[in-house]
């Protein structure tokens, strides 16, 4: 029967190429919205690292005040934040905190020279005080976090991510005490899960944290990540703002919840996918009726066709299956046309995505196309199914 | 005649209601999305509060330096410059200078933060465009020299900072801890107008940046206001022969300054995506625009074409009967012409009427903030040009089928096909 049918199909190709080329078009969308649809969710799905709910984000401007007078300030800030009843934790940090729209990377090299291994610039780069581990629960998996030891260090503590292990060292391979080339110094104490600083839709980088100790001058100037109390609202913001003005009129600041700017993050991020998930629904409804439409068709020019199998002893099931079944023989025929272009993204390697991204697009596609293609043909094969063979016969 | 065709549409639309339905829906659907993009793209660029005078406005809101090596430095304008060199404009009725950007503060009111978008202008912005004041007045002109501390503010920001609209002016709003007497309260203007939307608005002179530097770029930009359309393009003029007598301000490093006043259409498109900003620089992305739209619109014509062309077969015998009567081919063309762009109207009302839905939707969730959607007398006959559009366009192949169908096999009942 199968056969058969591919056969029928085959031959009549010509006939039926408007239909699939249609749906050659409706795979390629749906594969095209399943990639992006996949990839967000497999980014979504990653471990964060972090716990972002009651921290808030302080970024402050000393507008025009010298800069041999700013450390100063910044440390009179400091003092008096980490003082203000409601505030639980302070941590300094450079720009790009959690959410941020800030973007801070480096390339990492270990051994310079012989057996050298280098990452790209794709690395995310944070210099951060010694409070941010207990402040924003980040998971230590080996070594240590920074503490008072490392005031003293002539090097440049760091701590890494998982992501950044796996993709610099060999596996069991010691991590604790290496000293990498860049960034210059750097010797790294100990292993966290995850810190993703550009947020959920974004595939998770490899990170490096270097150590920010009371006295540095150098980085992490301007930034606060701090901790509230559950509950801590608007009045807290006004008190924390009015501080810092008190301290110097010059500096102005912007207070944000980390879940505030998660929010508007989302929002940016998913704006464009949803308005391409929209226009794939548009393409699909209308690949749909035109397979009503040419189906509709088809089966009016063959009832003289049907009804002769109908007086051969066919049952209406029968007929209706074979319905069905041609348009699932179409369906193939597009869909492996389809494949065919789908297959060159992952083999090309486009947009540098994972392979899995766009084997899960290319199964959903699939299975969406035969459901669209069976829904679509329900109600003409129950007309096909309806044809009376003493009428169909008698109609000449 | 006329009439006896609409009859006729009509009655072979009942014969199959199933399908007509479907027609109608891939009709409708696409009418529904291609409206509810124009609506937005006529809410944004269209004139509509405050810039209801469109045509007779010229924004200048950008300066290009040329380096003599490569690359561009492009920006918005530095007030003494424009107040120096743009002001004094002898065609425009009225100029005004404001920022081109706004800014966000922050005001706290009981356990509430509120961040609004401010944006500070001189007293002629209000004369310039058509804000709808809900109570008390713009600031004047002395209030902006003096510098005072006072403010306009929109409708939300009344009713979440003082609880009501009404009875406000004259009150103190907050913003960075530094008080402002409210002066006026205006309708909301929706983000999408960029070039006047704030929550709230301030004299330009209000502000700790440096008013009185030299430079040519900084972050304010002028309107310019003509006295009729027929004026603007000697105000184009005027400004651009103005542009071309100013001095390079290092004639070393920079070879050309540019700067163009466009109308808000262009100076909105220009500006968001990324194009040159020259007078019919949107151009190409208009163009684009409708290539898309085009191609939107096939897939659903290619199934409508489908159809009429399964309904032919269907009314061999009739089309038969009339051929042998005498009907000439033109005639039977342009009547299945007729059926079919009576569909599509009636596709169109149900896609008007669907698109008011989700313009109705996306106001309720305020996804653009303050946004108040509709349609409008344009968006109608952007309507009535689509369905024709596609009418003729799904209509012709089918209708020159027909007209070709041989009468003598017709009425033998022979469908050929």
């Amino acid at each position: 029967m199968l056969r058969h049918l591919f056969t029928l199909m085959w031959n009549r190709k010509r006939a039926n190429g408007l239909l699939v080329l249609e749906i050659v078009l409706a795979f390629v969308v749906l594969f095209a919205v399943g990639s992006v649809g996949a990839y967000l969710l497999g980014n979504y799905q990653a471990p964060l690292g972090f716990e972002y709910d009651h921290v808030w984000h302080i970024q402050c401007d000393p507008g025009a005040q010298p800069e041999r007078e700013q450390f100063a300030t910044w440390q009179q800030i400091l003092r008096q934040v980490r003082a203000t009843p409601g505030v639980l934790s302070v941590a300094r940090s450079s720009g790009n905190t959690p959410y941020s729209t800030n973007m801070n990377t480096t390339s990492v090299v270990l051994n310079k020279g012989k057996d050298q291994r280098e990452l790209p610039p794709q690395v995310d780069y944070s210099t951060v005080g010694p409070e941010l581990r207990e402040l924003m629960h980040l998971t230590l998996t080996e070594g240590r976090w920074f503490d008072r030891r490392d005031e003293a260090s002539t090097r440049r503590p760091a701590v890494i991510t998982e992501a950044l292990r796996q993709a610099l060292f060999r596996p069991g391979e010691p991590v604790i005490g290496r000293v990498l080339d860049e960034p210059e110094n750097a010797q790294i104490v100990g292993v966290i899960s995850a810190y993703r600083q550009s947020g959920e839709l974004q595939e998770p980088r490899p990170g490096i944290l270097l150590y920010v100790g009371p006295q540095d001058t150098a980085s992490a100037r301007n930034t606060l990540l701090v901790r509230v109390q559950p509950g801590a609202g608007a009045q807290l913001e006004k008190k924390i703002s009015d501080e810092i003005r008190a301290i110097n009129p010059t500096w102005s600041s912007t207070i944000a919840p980390l879940a505030e700017e998660r929010r508007t993050q989302l929002k940016q991020g998913l704006a464009i996918p949803v308005l391409e998930g929209v226009v794939c629904v548009f393409l699909l409804v209308n690949v749909a009726l035109g397979l009503f439409g040419v189906l509709w068709l088809n089966i009016n020019q063959r009832r003289a066709e049907l009804g002769v199998r109908r007086a051969l002893g066919a049952t209406a099931a029968a007929i209706s299956w074979q319905v069905l079944g041609e348009i699932l023989v179409l369906t193939t025929f597009g869909l492996v046309l389809g494949l065919l272009v789908a297959a060159q993204f992952p083999l090309l390697g486009v947009f540098n995505v994972k392979v899995e991204v766009y084997l899960t697009a290319m199964v959903l596609a699939a299975a969406g196309l035969y459901m669209l293609a069976t829904v679509c043909a329900l109600y003409p094969s129950q007309l096909a199914a309806g044809i009376q063979p003493a009428v169909a016969l008698r109609e000449e | 005649m006329l009439l006896s065709y609409l009859k006729i549409a009509w009655k072979v639309l009942l014969r199959r209601k199933f399908f007509t339905a479907i027609s109608l829906f891939g009709i409708s659907f696409t009418l529904m999305i291609l409206l509810v993009v124009y609506a937005l793209f006529d809410y944004t660029l269209g004139p509509h509060a405050p810039e209801r005078r469109a045509d007779k406005l010229l924004f200048a809101s950008r300066i290009e330096m040329e380096y003599k090596t490569e690359g561009i430095n492009r920006s918005s304008m530095g007030y003494a410059f424009l107040v120096q060199h743009v002001r004094p404009l002898r065609t425009p009725a009225k100029v005004s200078i404001s920022e081109s950007n706004w800014r966000e503060t922050v005001a706290y009111v009981g356990n509430q933060t509120l961040k609004l978008d401010q944006k500070r202008t001189d007293a002629e912005f209000w004369q310039v465009l058509d804000f709808d004041f809900v109570a008390g007045r713009p600031y004047n002109q002395r209030e902006v020299r003096d510098a005072a501390h006072v403010a306009v503010i929109n409708e939300a920001t009344a009713r979440r900072y003082f609880g009501r609209t009404l009875g406000v002016v004259g009150r103190t709003i907050e913003l960075d801890a530094r008080p402002y007497q409210v002066v006026g309260v205006v309708r909301d203007v929706p983000l999408l107008r960029f070039s006047s939307y704030a929550d709230v608005w301030l004299p330009v002179t209000v502000t700790t940046d440096d008013l009185h530097s030299p430079d040519y770029m900084g972050s304010h930009q002028a309107i310019l206001l003509a006295r009729s359309p027929t004026d603007v393009p000697l105000m184009q003029r005027e400004y651009e022969q103005m542009i071309a007598r100013l001095p390079l301000p290092d004639p070393v490093k920079f070879k050309k300054i540019t700067s163009e006043p466009l109308p808000l259409r262009t100076a909105v498109l220009t500006r968001y995506m990324g194009a040159p900003q020259v007078p019919g620089g949107d151009a190409p992305f208009l163009r684009r625009l409708l290539l898309i739209g085009l191609l939107f619109m096939l897939l659903p014509a290619l199934n409508l074409v489908n159809i009429n062309v399964s309904r032919t077969l269907e009314r061999s015998g009739e089309i038969g009967v009339r051929k042998a009567f005498g009907a000439t081919a033109s005639r039977l063309v342009g009547q299945f012409l007729v059926e079919n762009i009576f569909l599509t109207f009636l596709g169109a009302l149900l896609g008007v009427a669907l698109a008011a839905g989700v313009l109705h939707v996306l106001n309720d969730s305020q996804f653009f903030p303050y946004s108040n959607f509709g349609l409008n007398s344009r968006v109608f006959g952007v309507a009535l040009a689509i369905a024709l559009l596609f009418g003729l366009l799904s209509g012709a192949y089918p209708a020159y089928k027909l007209s070709k169908l041989p009468a003598v096999q017709a009425l033998k009942g022979d469908l050929g096909g």
